[in-house]
């Protein structure tokens, strides 16, 4: 019996091996992706963001000069702040009432839901290419089309919007507003998630139209609106194209369209210098990472989970 | 020889173990049944025989070679599932080559197989259906298919007859029984259903927290349970367990007491106390002049069945009691009955669950 | 019967009335800009300022001629360059996205749940933290002006978003079925191309439908790799065509817009279904 364990043991090892040969075979592309594109990658950016570094020279060791100059003396990293956060302020929470009010309309039982919710789904799904931009450029123009329309409706002459700095960036904000369907079609699912019965024991209840709104729709939705929220606020400060575009990349009027990322942008590869742009991308993963985490620590004052 | 041999089988995830060492041999041709409560560890064993779970432990032989580190394919056996795990995307005929493609068996060979099986099994109609358009038993039948063209010495079933409605799982479960006629080869069929597994085993295991009960023919576990477990869990309605004080012994009689009646008996000699007396229901007779009288019971409810009339009740000592009684008897509740058994039909069990081989004195 | 929707609270026939006037006024003020992009690029370039309208009084495919050739190379050539890099791209995310997440679910490997959690933190890692080494690296073995940096990375599962859907796809076929195929004597390769594959159509169109859709849309990677305006994605030519245009010949610049998002909108006419229902399972971006 001792002497032919042996070679099972040796059978049994190899099926064994074989098993995790399968799994690294089928991970290895997502493996060598991982070691090459991302986590090389972020390594050398984060050396990178210590260090000057141009096209023409070596890296030079600088501490964390780039960040002090950032957080002290970088006027353009401030603009951009300012813009940045005005948008992630003012679009998000937006384009959220707007996804949840809409969804509700169309949660009513309308004839033809499928239809509406194809058409406001829509520009969420080519709200990013560059012809938008451009129909964008367009809308707000001092010809454009929203001063047509306001010519028409109310004789009223208005600005280019674009062209005017205290303007500019609400027309981006619009832009984002305008694709708030993503977020519906999300809302959608799970206002179909409550289970009816629930408004039929409430109405039972005698609880109102709106008291169900409150008490029942909304807080079952919570988890769905924070996740929405979470996952809207993060893709706005990582906006980009639209900012590019309408500004023919120079984030103008007098720096009113300077998206961060626009700002890293031109700092990489307008100006490359590749140090600071590293350190800048480091501060808005570190911006991002303070966002979601305080998402995730307030979600428990009212997020509402099933237990 | 045996055709499947479990020796110290075990299993174990981390510091937890679901199977505590079973031992176990099979004869070739024979349909034996794994019952248990659920949790018992039997589909894990099955699991283990199939090779979709390793070995902890133990050694499984069949047809004499070890077969732990062997795959499932080349173990000679076929597994039908509980959920049948048919390909949803291939047809029935695909369904059934699938393994002996795999096998890059010669496309004649294959097609000989598949068809012979579809014609055992009354499916040859079905053979370019997809799965979604058959119905749960000919679905069934599939499953049954895919595991005969392989051919193999040994047929698992998992809890294949769950899925199926009343009517049709008794109709399956006598040609599963026909099926083994025909073809002979060793069985092991999984299931939480004692009635399946009186009516298909040559051999029941009864499983319970990952050991061996008991194992036996049908009529050993029934007549003769190894322990209250395998007793309680055999029958329907359940044993009725009751317990009993030694009142006396003289040399190798003893007299029990069970509220208050006295039963003379043979056979207890060690640990007199926490005994206790097993009687199915159906052994439980009503005013009869034969049997060995037990006490008085007082009926709370009774259920008409037709063919039987099932009473529950209380014994003196306020221990609940069930009889079930042929034909249609007119109790009612409140009513107080004499109450009858053979005491060879009985069974004392000791405080350790333990079954006391017992004569009456 | 595709509307399911009960009303939970039966409204009156007036709220519900009014529901639907809001639902329409929204829907016409958002398409409103796309259907006057559309309409203006067939009028003639005098017309297109001149009035609100959104049906041209003159009809003219000129704008379209105008712009097809409005730039040094023809617009036909990047759209050809735009669509080769997102089939490739699409392959790569099927091929990649599929294996992973294959590995993932189905098979038993040491370190499986170790990899797993970091391929849900890049997830969460926003692509700048990234951007200027794999600039750099890619520019190092010379693929800067070529289309090897926007398409290579799909091949290697870079787009975690896909893996996650086909994760959530695969957990839902039962596993049985593997089982069933092991005991059928296939081993990982054979169920995964002759169980699992055949068994995910549904979500490797998804997958592929917004691959496509995303590596069509993207900007920001073909600025930063493609110099060339031979080697031009259809977007990239667009924003030139801007520069170029100096917006002095809107029509032509309405009409090529148009024809960039064409595509999509053939895709989304097709496959809206899918679309919708994986946004709705995942909550994906866009």
């Amino acid at each position: 019996m001792l002497v032919d364990d042996v070679p099972h043991r040796r059978v049994h090892r190899w099926t064994h091996l074989r098993q995790h040969l399968a799994g690294y075979g089928f991970l290895s592309p997502w493996l060598l992706g991982f070691f090459v594109l991302t986590l090389g990658p972020a390594a050398s950016s984060l050396y990178l963001s210590l260090t000057d570094y141009g096209l023409m020279s070596a890296p030079r060791w600088v501490g964390a000069d780039n960040y002090m100059q950032i957080a002290t003396s970088d006027p353009r990293f401030r603009a951009a702040m300012n813009v940045t956060f005005t948008y992630v302020l003012l679009s998000v929470p937006l384009k959220l009432v707007f996804a949840l009010a809409v969804a509700i309309l169309l949660n009513r039982g309308l004839r033809g839901l499928n239809w509406f919710r194809a058409i406001f789904y829509l520009p969420s799904l080519i709200g990013g290419s560059v012809a938008i931009a451009v129909l964008w450029r367009q809308v707000f123009a001092g010809d454009g089309i929203l001063n047509q329309v306001l010519m028409a409706l109310f004789s009223y002459e208005g600005p280019s919007w674009i062209a005017n700095p205290s303007t500019s960036i609400y027309t981006l904000i619009a832009l984002a507003v305008w694709q708030f369907g993503s977020s519906m079609i999300i809302f959608l699912a799970g206002l179909r998630q409550i289970p009816q019965d629930m408004y039929e024991a409430a109405s039972i209840d005698g609880a109102g139209r709106s008291r169900q709104f409150f008490k029942i729709t909304l807080p079952l939705l919570t988890p769905v609106i924070f996740f929405n929220a979470v996952i809207l606020t993060i893709d706005a400060f990582k906006a980009f194209t639209p900012a590019f575009v309408i500004s023919d990349g120079t984030g103008g009027p007098i720096d009113s369209t300077l998206f961060y990322t626009l700002y890293l942008y031109q700092e990489a590869f307008t100006n490359f210098r590749f140090g600071y742009a590293s350190a800048l991308a480091w501060v808005l993963v570190a911006i991002i990472a303070a966002f979601t985490a305080l998402s995730f620590l307030s979600a428990k004052y009212w997020v509402h989970y099933d237990d | 020889m045996t055709s499947l041999a479990l020796t110290g089988i075990k299993k174990s995830y981390g510091a937890i173990d679901i199977i505590h060492g079973v031992d176990l041999a099979i004869e070739p041709g024979e349909f034996v049944v794994f019952v248990g409560p659920s949790g018992c560890g039997k589909s894990t064993l099955l699991r283990m025989i199939a090779g979709l779970e390793p070995i902890t432990g133990g050694e499984l032989r069949i047809a004499g070679a070890r077969m732990n580190e062997v795959s499932a394919a080349e173990r000679g056996i076929a597994m039908v599932f509980q959920s049948y795990a048919l390909y949803p995307h291939m047809s029935v005929y695909k369904n059934m080559s699938f393994g002996l493609e795999t096998a890059r068996m010669p496309k004649a060979e294959i097609d000989l197989r598949v068809r012979k099986a579809a014609e055992i099994l009354q499916i040859t109609k079905l053979l370019d259906r997809k799965p979604k358009q058959l119905s749960g038993g000919q679905r069934q039948r599939v499953a049954i298919g895919r595991a005969i063209v392989r051919d193999p010495q040994v047929f698992l079933f998992d809890e294949p007859l769950s899925n199926l409605d009343a009517e049709l799982r008794v109709q399956t479960r006598v040609e599963i029984a026909k099926l083994h006629a025909d073809i002979g080869a060793t069985m092991i069929y999984v299931t939480h259903d004692q009635v399946e597994a009186m009516t298909l085993a040559d051999r029941i295991v009864v499983l319970n927290g990952g050991r061996i009960e008991q194992a036996g023919t049908p009529l050993e576990i029934y007549n003769t349970p190894a322990n209250r477990f395998v007793a309680g869990f055999i029958g329907s309605p359940k044993m009725n367990f009751l317990n009993v004080s030694v009142d006396g012994r003289a040399g190798e009689a003893v007299t029990l007491d069970l509220a208050g009646t006295k039963l003379a008996v043979r056979g207890i000699d060690a640990r007199p106390e926490g005994l206790c007396l097993g009687v199915r229901p159906e052994h439980l007779d009503v005013g009869s002049d034969r049997g060995t009288p037990l006490g008085a019971m007082i009926a709370t409810h009774v259920e008409q069945l037709g063919g039987q009339t099932i009473v529950y009740g209380s014994l003196k000592d306020r221990q609940p009691i069930v009889a079930t009684l042929n034909g249609q008897k007119s109790v009612r509740a409140g009513e107080e009955l004499r109450l009858t058994a053979d005491l060879a039909q009985c069974h004392v069990f000791d405080a350790g669950g333990r079954r006391v081989a017992v004569q009456s004195a | 019967m595709t509307e399911t929707t009960v009303d939970a609270t039966g409204s009156s026939p007036l709220l519900r009335a009014f529901a639907y006037a809001a639902v329409l006024a929204v829907s016409f003020v958002m398409l409103y800009p796309l259907l006057w992009m559309v309409s203006s690029s067939f009028k003639p370039e005098n017309e297109i300022f001149s009035t609100t309208s959104l049906i041209p009084e003159t009809f003219t495919t000129d704008a379209y001629r105008r712009g097809w050739n409005g730039l040094s190379v023809s617009f036909g050539w990047m759209f050809l360059n735009s669509t080769v890099i997102a089939l490739l791209a699409v392959v790569g995310n099927l091929v990649s996205c599929s294996m992973a997440a294959y590995a993932f679910t189905r098979l038993q490997f040491k370190g499986r749940s170790f990899w797993f959690a970091l391929m849900l933190g890049t997830m969460m890692l926003p692509q700048h933290a990234v951007l200027i080494p794999q600039y750099l690296m890619f520019l190092n073995f010379g693929w800067v002006n070529t289309i090897l940096p926007l398409v290579v990375p799909k091949f290697l599962a870079i787009d975690a978003f896909f893996i996650f859907l086909m994760i959530q796809f695969f957990r839902g076929i039962p596993r049985d079925l593997d089982e069933a195929a092991v005991m059928d004597g296939a081993g990982p390769l054979r169920i995964f191309f002759k169980i699992i594959l055949p068994l995910s159509t549904p979500v490797l169109a998804t997958a592929a439908v917004f691959s496509f859709i995303w590596t069509w849309d993207d900007f920001f990677a073909p600025l930063i790799y493609l110099n060339d305006i031979e080697k031009y994605t259809a977007q990239l030519g667009l924003r030139t065509f801007v520069d170029a245009t100096a917006q002095s010949d809107w029509g032509a610049l309405l009409a090529m817009s148009t024809l960039t998002i064409l595509p999509i909108f053939i895709l989304f006419v097709v496959f809206q279904r899918l679309l919708i229902e994986g946004i709705a399972t995942t909550g994906m971006k866009r």
